[in-house]
């Protein structure tokens, strides 16, 4: 502690009364304070980056927070301009107040992860870099259709995704032996899907689970159901959420709990994390994604459990939902073009290092399928979906997935409202379906960002 | 002998109310697999807390949460002691206007100007750092209040005394209110330091740097990273209630005397 | 009242003082309780005033959280007429209030009477009562998240005898805000407690032992003896208590660990649904709006309170 400076120190009165002076000086300015914080020190070329995300370095310096500090180490040892790492919990990430108030006085980050669901918010806050330049033609081909254009505007790439994740429906062999339920039973419908979470149900224990928590992560966990029955939240710029498809959505939804064979609140980090309840045995069926391949085999090593696509309504077709988390760089960093060209390094690379990099990433530190085609044949060359749940995800469950929709906060929060209405509250479908179209439509009435997919 | 019923309902209910703090203790002791068992555990464990301890900086949490705390609450008590002595034993122009002045602010808190304060903080310099932690924490008005109400109740013969020895108004206060207050500011003292420690939102808004993070970023940043391991999570809960319940326990005669002398009534 | 108002200072007192040179009295005292005040008020001015009134002038912009600022005047708050879920999370902080702050005034209360007198084992009783409110909300939010847990935490266990085993408190909207209730109490009842106690200790004995010979019945010297005293303790915590529901650190929080504002925003408290418009939706301008609306309502209830209790008699020297 010896280099900590005393906060004793700091706090000479003088010290709080130059303070003082600088506050009454700026506030004397009045907005320019606020305003001019955004161009600070935008468009630079400073020596440093700072890279926040919310996997590394982390407390329990997994494989994954690994992958991420190797990778800039690596970066750092052959380029002049050095990114730094910030760490912020996930749970902070996404729900917390760090990046906001950071982008709102002009303190952003120069290098960050966003989702889908974040996209439109950023870029149409103006905050996010073209890639173009620092993107090789080369590397725009390796993506797979679909990913590029889903952070792009206009033909400009916005962001780099450094993964694709599928949703499917986990399940507990245990639980169905337990139950004396073999694969046979294993629900196709969501009729049989309530008739069997019914059989599974146990005082211990839910026979199915959704997310609870109201969230971008539940909606975007919900959106598959709506597919199924062709529905869609938007069509044609205008709100098409009333549609049957919705409403039998959130009827579904509401059935499992008000059968009370679906938790009202779900343990740990909720529907993403299958190691608190599936694998501790709260649940029996679990919607989840991808990832939690990764986390049962670090977590839970010795549970039997296999996945099935999402069940379908009685004459819908199989849907799942494609997420995954992109870098961007923010457009008034510190240094935009160093950032845009980190970016296209760590995750567009078509060198050997590069392709690795990506395998890494996605089939060995975590599980995902790779978004490039030359990171998955380098996969495929190493078994990675030889087998198991990995291969059922590519084969059967991933050629039915839609990219999340990027929706901004104000189509999100209806949809979102009349989720957690009719999951938890024994809303009317129909009715919060009319209520959130008619939400969506006066928003969109009014908008004028970048196209809403 | 007649058995009294209410100092036995008065022990019912101590038992109820702390119970679910010391089923916590418990649970943190449990083995991982033992942790949802509706019963006294099987085996007592130390390795939860261990692994808290050791594989992830908890101490390192603890001792900028101490340097924090420790700090705001000395700051904090000499400035408020000052001014609530002004407010109470001094005569000058203004006064009703800057007492209610600093009386309103207890209307606004942080939830509410959490980025406006954000903003003027940058503009200070104070961000990621001590200072940042520290600095806006230190003035509240609620320190205020209770030592004016304080110092409203001591006896003016004793600081006249200081007057005829021709004092002037700072050796007044130092040498006569200061030692005066000893005990209200012990009491206080235990409060601030609860409070500090506990913050939570603020340094979650002002620090970046992983190494500034406070007790409760480092608990709440368990629940993202060991979603699945209560054992974990409970363990961290824990270490961060220790020093808050010693501070308490060293404290507590102090508190009731302290509400009583700072005139709340 | 039994405050000790502070006897008129002697006038031999006051031809003594030497006045220095050039400077009345009236002066030296009223420059030293400027320089005494500064450190502090200039310390609130800039962390509690001025973002207070930053936020009073982002209400007239729409701001889109990147930095940029557009004018638009008054019509952030011409939005909230027609936000029902402003409306919405308005009627769920008046619920809350309306529950939180009675209950835990009585109880706390009772709990303060219960304590008052000497017993074997008091002072681990109050301490029990006060251990909830030295752990942080971030703590507190985790253990009742644990207790809480569907199915297989330690409430549903106990309740299981009941046929109450898989009631879920925090999922279900019809209970949430109850839930909530009851752990803020729980979490604040130590402290009001020992508020009370401060003030019960001013209560003069011989005014109760008098009562007594006088045949007052135990709930008659509470109603005429020690009821009256306690008038400004009353107000204190109910002061106390309704601004800490309204916009404290339990409004925010607690909820925000517990239940993010759901079921279905069965606890989307005000501030917390003024922390979505801000973070979520970036409506920095509408969120700011909102700030002063609801300081404002606080600013009207304090006034009416004090105006109903006519201050609640603080002593104002």
């Amino acid at each position: 502690m010896a280099a900590t400076p005393s906060p004793v120190r700091q706090l000479s009165r003088r010290s709080v009364l130059r303070g003082g002076l600088g506050a009454f000086a700026a506030s004397a300015a009045g907005l320019p304070l606020l305003s001019a914080c955004g161009g600070d020190d935008s468009g630079g070329n400073a020596k440093e980056m700072s890279f926040w995300n919310f996997y590394g370095p982390s407390d329990d310096q997994g494989p994954q927070s690994k992958w991420f500090v190797d990778t800039v180490a690596e970066w750092n040892k052959n380029n002049d301009v050095k990114v730094k790492l910030r760490y912020i919990p996930g749970k902070d990430y996404l729900n917390g107040t760090t990046l906001q108030t950071a982008f709102q006085s002009g303190q952003g980050p120069d290098i960050f992860l966003i989702s889908p669901g974040d996209f439109l918010r950023y870029y149409n806050g103006g905050v996010l870099q073209d890639l173009g330049t620092a993107l090789p033609d080369e590397a725009r081909k390796d993506y797979l259709p679909g990913l590029l254009e889903a952070r792009s505007v206009d033909g400009k790439v916005y962001g780099l995704p450094m993964e694709i994740e599928p949703l499917a429906m986990y399940y507990s062999e245990t639980a169905f032996e337990k139950a004396g339920l073999s694969e046979a039973d294993l629900p196709k419908t969501w009729d049989q899907t309530l008739a069997i979470a019914q059989k599974l149900t146990g005082k211990d224990r839910y026979g199915v689970m959704f997310e609870t928590t109201p969230g971008y992560y539940q909606n975007f966990t919900w959106y598959p159901f709506m597919w199924q029955g062709d529905g869609n939240a938007i069509k044609d710029g205008k709100s098409a959420f009333d549609s049957p498809a919705a409403v039998q959505a959130l009827k579904f939804w509401g059935d499992t709990v008000k059968n009370k064979v679906a938790p009202r609140k779900a343990l740990g980090d909720g529907g993403g994390d299958v190691v608190s309840n599936l694998g501790s045995g709260a649940a029996a069926m679990q919607q989840s994604g991808i990832w939690a391949v990764a986390d049962m085999r670090t977590k839970a090593k010795n549970f039997k459990y296999g996945i099935i696509p999402l069940p379908t309504p009685d004459g819908g077709s199989a849907a799942t939902d494609l997420g995954g988390w992109a870098f961007v760089a923010n457009s008034k960093g510190k240094n935009p073009e160093a950032a845009a060209k980190f970016i296209a390094w760590a995750l567009g690379s078509t060198d050997a290092a590069g392709i690795e990099r990506q395998r890494q990433w996605n089939t060995v530190v975590k599980t995902n399928l790779p978004p490039r085609k030359s990171v998955q044949q380098a996969a495929d060359a190493k078994g990675a979906f030889a087998d198991g749940a990995l291969k059922k995800f590519v084969s059967q469950i991933a050629p039915t997935g839609k990219p999340e929709p990027r929706f901004p906060p104000e189509v999100y929060q209806p949809i979102a409202d009349a989720i957690q209405a009719c999951q938890l509250n024994a809303a009317d479908p129909a009715k919060a379906a009319a209520d959130a179209a008619e939400k969506i439509d006066t928003f969109l009435n009014t908008y004028q960002g970048a196209p809403i997919s | 002998m007649k058995i009294r019923f209410f100092p036995i309902l008065a022990h019912v209910l101590a038992i109820i109310a702390v119970a679910p703090l010391l089923w916590i203790l418990i649970s943190a002791l449990k083995p991982a697999e033992d942790v949802f068992n509706f019963g006294w555990p099987s085996t007592w464990t130390l390795d939860n807390l261990q692994y808290v301890l050791l594989k992830i900086p908890m101490p390192r949490f603890m001792v900028n949460s101490a340097i924090v705390a420790v700090t705001v609450t000395v700051v904090a008590l000499f400035f408020h002691s000052m001014a609530a002595y002004a407010l109470a034993r001094l005569r000058f122009p203004g006064r009703g206007i800057i007492f209610s002045g600093i009386m309103s602010t207890l209307l606004v808190s942080l939830p509410v100007i959490l980025v406006p304060l954000f903003l003027v903080a940058k503009q200070l310099g104070l961000l990621d750092s001590y200072a940042g932690l520290i600095v806006p924490s230190i003035f509240h008005a609620f320190g205020i209040f209770l030592l004016r109400q304080y110092y409203l109740n001591i006896p003016r013969e004793l600081e006249e005394a200081a007057d005829l020895d021709g004092c002037g108004y700072w050796r007044r206060y130092w040498s006569v209110i200061l030692p005066l207050s000893r005990p209200v500011l012990a009491s206080l003292s235990v409060l601030f330091f609860l409070a500090n420690w506990n913050a939570f939102l603020w340094p979650l808004t002002i620090t970046r740097n992983p190494d500034l993070r406070v007790i409760q970023l480092g608990v709440s940043g368990m629940q993202g990273q060991y979603a699945s391991a209560w054992n974990l999570i409970l363990a961290a809960a824990v270490i961060a209630a220790i020093p808050t319940v010693v501070v308490f326990v060293a404290g507590q005669r102090r508190l009731v005397d302290a509400m009583k002398t700072t005139g709340l009534k | 009242m039994v405050t000790t108002t502070a006897p008129p200072a002697k006038p031999m007192a006051r031809v003594r003082a030497k006045p220095k040179a050039g400077m009345t009295r009236k002066r030296r005292e009223a420059l030293a309780a400027y320089a005494f005040l500064a450190p502090d008020t200039i310390g609130l001015l800039i962390f509690v005033a001025i973002p207070m009134v930053l936020a009073f002038g982002v209400a007239f912009f729409k701001v889109d959280g990147f930095g940029n600022y557009s004018y638009v005047g008054l019509a952030n708050y011409k939005l909230m007429a027609g936000d029902d879920q402003l409306w919405a999370s308005l009627r769920v902080t008046a619920t809350y209030v309306v529950a939180f702050v009675p209950i835990a005034f009585v109880v706390s209360f009772a709990l303060a009477m219960l304590v008052r007198n000497h017993f074997k084992g008091i002072s681990w009783v109050r301490s029990a009562f006060f251990l909830p409110n030295v752990v942080s909300l971030v703590v507190v939010g985790l253990i009742w998240q644990f207790l809480l847990v569907d199915k297989r935490g330690a409430l549903s266990k106990l309740l299981a005898p009941l046929g109450l085993g898989d009631v879920s408190f925090l999922g279900t909207p019809s209970l949430a805000l109850g839930t909530y209730v009851v752990i803020s109490v729980w979490f604040l009842m130590g402290y009001q407690m020992l508020v009370f106690l401060a003030g019960l200790k001013d209560v003069p004995k011989e005014l109760e032992d008098a009562a007594q010979i006088d045949g007052a019945g135990s709930w008659q010297r509470f109603r005429y003896v020690i009821w009256p005293l306690l008038r400004p303790t009353s107000f204190f915590v109910v002061v106390n208590s309704t601004i800490g529901a309204v916009t404290g650190l339990q409004a925010f929080d607690l909820v925000f660990v517990l239940t993010k504002g759901g079921p279905a925003r069965a606890t989307s408290t005000v501030v917390l649904y003024i922390y979505e418009q801000a973070f979520t939706f970036n409506n920095m301008g509408y969120a700011a709006a909102l700030t002063t609306m609801v300081v404002a309502i606080l600013v009207v209830c304090t006034g009416l309170m004090f105006g109903f209790t006519r201050g609640g008699r603080f002593d104002e020297d």
